[in-house]
Formats: C-alpha cells, structure tokens, sequence
C-alpha cells in the first residue's frame, strides 16, 4: 500500500477502538447526522456544564472514516466551552475546503488531513462534526 | 464515412478472438494512471482508440452542423450523423433506423417515454410494473407519472436469489396493467432477466414492455426484433462509445404515439403563431442541435464491438466473472449478492464483508491499483431488499483479465488485514 493511504494508524485505531461511543440516554441534547448515499448513521451527544462540553459522545454505524473522525472528535472537543467547540468545527470545515491551507486546526486532527485528497469522503469526516454542531444550536435555542 | 463492413456475431468463433492482445486497443491501459485494474465498467466502460480517433476525425475533417446547411460539409455531417443512426439501428437488428432515436442517455429515453409517451395514456388507477431490481433512472420516471396520473406503481419481487418472481407478480399480464418497464441485466446483481418471455406473455394482453438495456447492449447480442420489445434504452458510453449520447428504440406506432419532450430548432415541420406541427420521426424528438460527434463515436463503438463479435464478448466478460466469483467465494466472510453463476448472469459481482464498509473496500482496492464501485448503485430500492444501505460492486467488460481479478483479491484481503476485527 502507498505511503500515502488514508489508513493510517492513528484512524484505524481510533476505528478500532473508538473513544466515547455508547449510550446517549444520559446526555442534555442528542443530534443525528447521516448520509443516506452511503448509510451511514451517526448520533452525537453531549453534556454541558457552565458552557463547557463536559462529555461528548456519539453512536452509529457508517464507514471506518467516519467512525474514526466521530471518535477523534469527542477526543477534542470534550472540555471546550462550547465557544471553543464552534471554532474548532468551522475551522475543520475551512481546513477541508482548502486542501492547499497545511496546518491542522488541531494536532490531533492531522490523521484527517490525508483523507482532504478525497473529496469525495469530505462527507464521511464532517458528518459527526455536523451532528455535534446541531447539537451546541440545540443548547443555545434551550438557553 | 464508410460503414465499416459488418460480420455476424454469430458467425463468428469466440475462441479466434484474442482479447489480451484487445487490451492494447484501449489507450488508458497504456497512458493512463498505472497500475489500472478498472473492473467499473458496469459505471462506465473505457474507450477503444478507435471510438476516440473517430470522434477527433469528424472534429477535424468532417464538422459541420446536422440537417442545417447545403454546403458539402454541412451535407455530409447531416450523412454522417444519420449513417451513424443507420449502424446503431443495424446493431440492435431495428427494423428501420428510424425506430433510433438518439438521446443524451438511456436515463433520458425512458423519461421520453414516461412522459412523452405514459403521461398521454395512463388513466386513473392504471398500472405501470418495473422490478425491484431496477436503476432509479427505470423506476423514478415512472414513479412521478404514476403520482401525476393517479395511477399505481407496482414492483415485480426478487426471490432470494435475486431473480424475479412472476409467480407472486399477480397482476403482471393483467387488465390494469399498462405498461412493464424492465432492466435486461441488473446493474448491481448481473441477473439477465428473461425478457423474450416476458414480452411474449405481454403481448398477448397488449402491454406495451420497455427495456433497459443500458447493461446488455454491446455485452451480448441484443435483438430488439427477437425481443419484440416496444421500447429499448441504451447510452454509448456503457459500451466503450462517448458519453452525452444514447438511444431509444421504439417500435413504429409507439414512436407514433409519443409526444416530444423537447421543443425547438430541427423538430418541426410548419411553425405558425398559433399553432405547429412536427417533423417526422424520429427528427421530432431531436430538437436542438444534434450531437454529432457523439453520434460518430457510438456509432464506431459499435463497429468496434460488432468486428470482435458480441457472442465472444459476452463469453469472455463471462468466463471473467465465472473466475472472479470463484475466488472471491473463497474469501472468508464475503457476502456475494445475485444468482449463482449460470445462464441468467452477466458480469457484475456485487458484494460485501461482514464488518467492513463498502466504501472502505472501494478506498482501500483504489490504493492498489484496483477501480470498483461501492454505494447504492442508483438502486436504493434493491438495496431495500437485500437489507444493506450499499455493496461494493466488480464489474468486468472484454479488456479485463485474469490479473485483474487477482489485484481484486489482493485488495479485498487487504481490506480485511486493515479493517477486519482485531
């Protein structure tokens, strides 16, 4: 395989062994997301205290990119202020609609960056980012 | 133009052809991303050079507009453009060219005919059938015509192993039912469906039956007056011809009976302020400018595939599949979907493993060289059926080869390494 997959280590564990994915009964707010061109099916909740993501969470099925870009999200956007959280999600997005643009928003969201050479699975990445970004306009309607 | 000269397919001994030294024919083999293991062909085949170099010859030598003009060059575009209408018709064995008339795709003859030709004719609580096997572009057109019309969609089922039941079609050949709209080769399970018998037991009702053959012309001999079908949809580009053109055959008085979807330059007859009347057919459903050089490719597509013999091609892109499903039968955990390797199944292999998304196995096979679907394949309610959101999907077309298939396993056992459970 070439030395530029999209397969790389950090994805597949996190596609392995994906972090904060279970039960969303006890979160404040749940969104779904999903790409019915694909099936792929992902919930994302959250908590939130004082306006810091406490947890977040998520849930479903969909492809190996997905599932890894859902869990490396939890991972960094857990204890944001939900400010933060809405940065961190636009600058996401920026950073894949500019696949010139080197930096990652994030160090821990380099082992994206590769997959930025596939438009065609941009959906995949963005999708729990989606969710969880409905999810913090479902807490501003609340407040 | 000359026609190239024409030899049966039938005729012709399948053994003689020699389809390795075929692959040369296809320039991306050689100039193209490499390695290049494109088992899409069901999406979309590759171009002979052949099909390429006529289209670059009519836009140097021979442009010009189509039925427009009385100088030689815009005469002889108008030949060439109905020589190449001539060839398609020969291809299918029409009756007349002008049963072909040419269109963008085969997506877009069906929706003449569920609107130019259903729309006119279906009354409240008639019937149209399609298959639950088939291609939104055969399901959707439908679909909307009946909901405009006050009539009902029905849907032959598939049994287990992906054939269509008449038996529990209850209906089928009945009183209501107006029209049956069916793919002869499934693009996601391979199924060749028995469309001779088909219509044979339609026609004694007089139901009117439409094919899809967008899978099947210029992979196997197709005879539209051995079918007896009405209607016959295909697109070039399926069969190593450009894309932006296709066809729709269609028997005299169905053609007759059909309105023109589109209006304007080239399909009238006397345009008054009040009222007009149109050309002749099939001129009257071309309106606008025709595609010429499209037309010239398809048309060399199919000289193309004629000289090799559509018999051979179906047997070798056959004996493809028969080996690609053999081996990826012995792949632990694959799920392989369509019937068992037989008479009733052309060359396309769908397929998916327990755990592993298909678009991941599509990813991972494209980082080996190795081209394949994965999705939906434009048949969300065959996917319904199977209980899947989507398969990967080999298909194979007369420039593959054994080493192709085995680049195929190679990726799949792949996959399974990367992504399998651990």
């Amino acid at each position: 395989m070439s030395n530029d997959s999209v397969y790389k280590e950090v994805l597949l564990d996190h596609f392995h062994n994906p972090r904060n994915k279970g039960k969303l009964d006890d979160m404040d707010i749940v969104r779904r997301g999903s790409n019915p061109r694909c099936g792929d099916e992902i919930e994302v909740g959250i908590a939130c205290d004082n306006e810091v993501l406490e947890t977040v969470r998520f849930r479903g099925r969909g492809c190996s990119i997905c599932l890894a870009s859902a869990s490396i999200m939890t991972e960094c956007t857990t204890g944001l202020k939900l400010q933060q959280a809405r940065q961190l999600i636009a600058q996401l997005q920026q950073w894949f609609n500019n696949p010139n643009s080197e930096m990652p928003p994030k160090e821990n969201l380099a082992a994206l960056g590769t997959i930025r050479q596939h438009p065609a699975r941009k959906k995949c990445v963005l999708l729990a980012w989606q969710a969880l970004d409905e999810t913090l306009d479902g807490i501003e309607d609340r407040n | 133009m000359e026609p190239v000269p024409r030899k049966s397919e039938l005729s012709r001994d399948p053994v003689a052809v020699d389809f390795e030294a075929l692959r040369a024919d296809f320039p991306i083999f050689a100039t193209g991303q490499q390695p290049l293991h494109y088992l899409d062909s069901a999406a979309s085949a590759q171009k002979p050079a052949c099909v390429i170099e006529s289209i670059n010859q009519c836009y140097n030598h021979d442009y010009g507009p189509v039925h427009r003009g009385l100088y030689p060059l815009a005469e002889s575009a108008s030949e060439h453009y109905e020589a190449a209408r001539r060839t398609i018709a020969h291809f299918i064995n029409a009756a007349h060219p002008d049963q072909i008339v040419f269109t963008r795709s085969a997506t877009e003859s069906i929706n003449l005919v569920a609107q130019g030709w259903a729309a006119r004719h279906l009354q409240p609580g008639d019937e149209i059938w399609v298959s639950q096997m088939e291609h939104h572009s055969n399901f959707l057109p439908w679909q909307r015509v009946c909901k405009n019309r006050d009539a009902r969609l029905r849907v032959i089922p598939l049994d287990s192993e992906g054939l269509i039941d008449l038996e529990k079609s209850k209906g089928l050949f009945g009183k209501n039912s107006r029209l049956i709209a069916i793919t002869q080769v499934s693009n996601v399970l391979g199924t060749i469906n028995p469309i001779r018998e088909i219509v044979a037991s339609a026609k004694q009702h007089n139901i009117p039956v439409l094919v899809d053959a967008a899978q099947s012309v210029g992979h196997m001999p197709v005879d539209v007056q051995d079918l007896d079908c009405d209607f016959l949809a295909a697109s070039a580009h399926k069969m190593c011809g450009p894309t932006g053109i296709g066809f729709l055959y269609g028997k005299s008085d169905r053609l007759a009976a059909t309105e023109p979807l589109l209006l304007g330059g080239g399909m009238v007859d006397e345009v008054n302020i009040d009222s007009s009347s149109w050309a002749e057919i099939p001129a009257r459903f071309e309106a606008g400018s025709p595609n010429l050089a499209g037309a010239v490719g398809f048309a060399a597509a199919a000289d193309y595939l004629r000289n090799i013999g559509l018999r051979a091609i179906e047997q070798q892109v056959k004996s493809l599949m028969l080996l690609a499903y053999e081996k990826l039968s012995s792949i632990g955990g694959i799920h392989l979907y369509g019937p068992a390797p037989g008479l009733n199944r052309g060359g396309i292999i769908s397929f998916n493993i327990g755990g592993i998304h298909p678009h991941d196995i599509a990813h991972i096979a494209a980082e080996h060289g190795v081209a394949i679907r994965a999705g939906h394949h434009c048949c969300q309610p065959l996917m319904q059926h199977l209980g899947v959101s989507s398969t990967a999907r080999a298909s194979f077309n007369l420039y593959n080869n054994e080493r192709d298939i085995t680049a195929l396993v190679a990726a799949i056992l792949d996959a399974k390494r990367i992504l399998g459970h651990r």
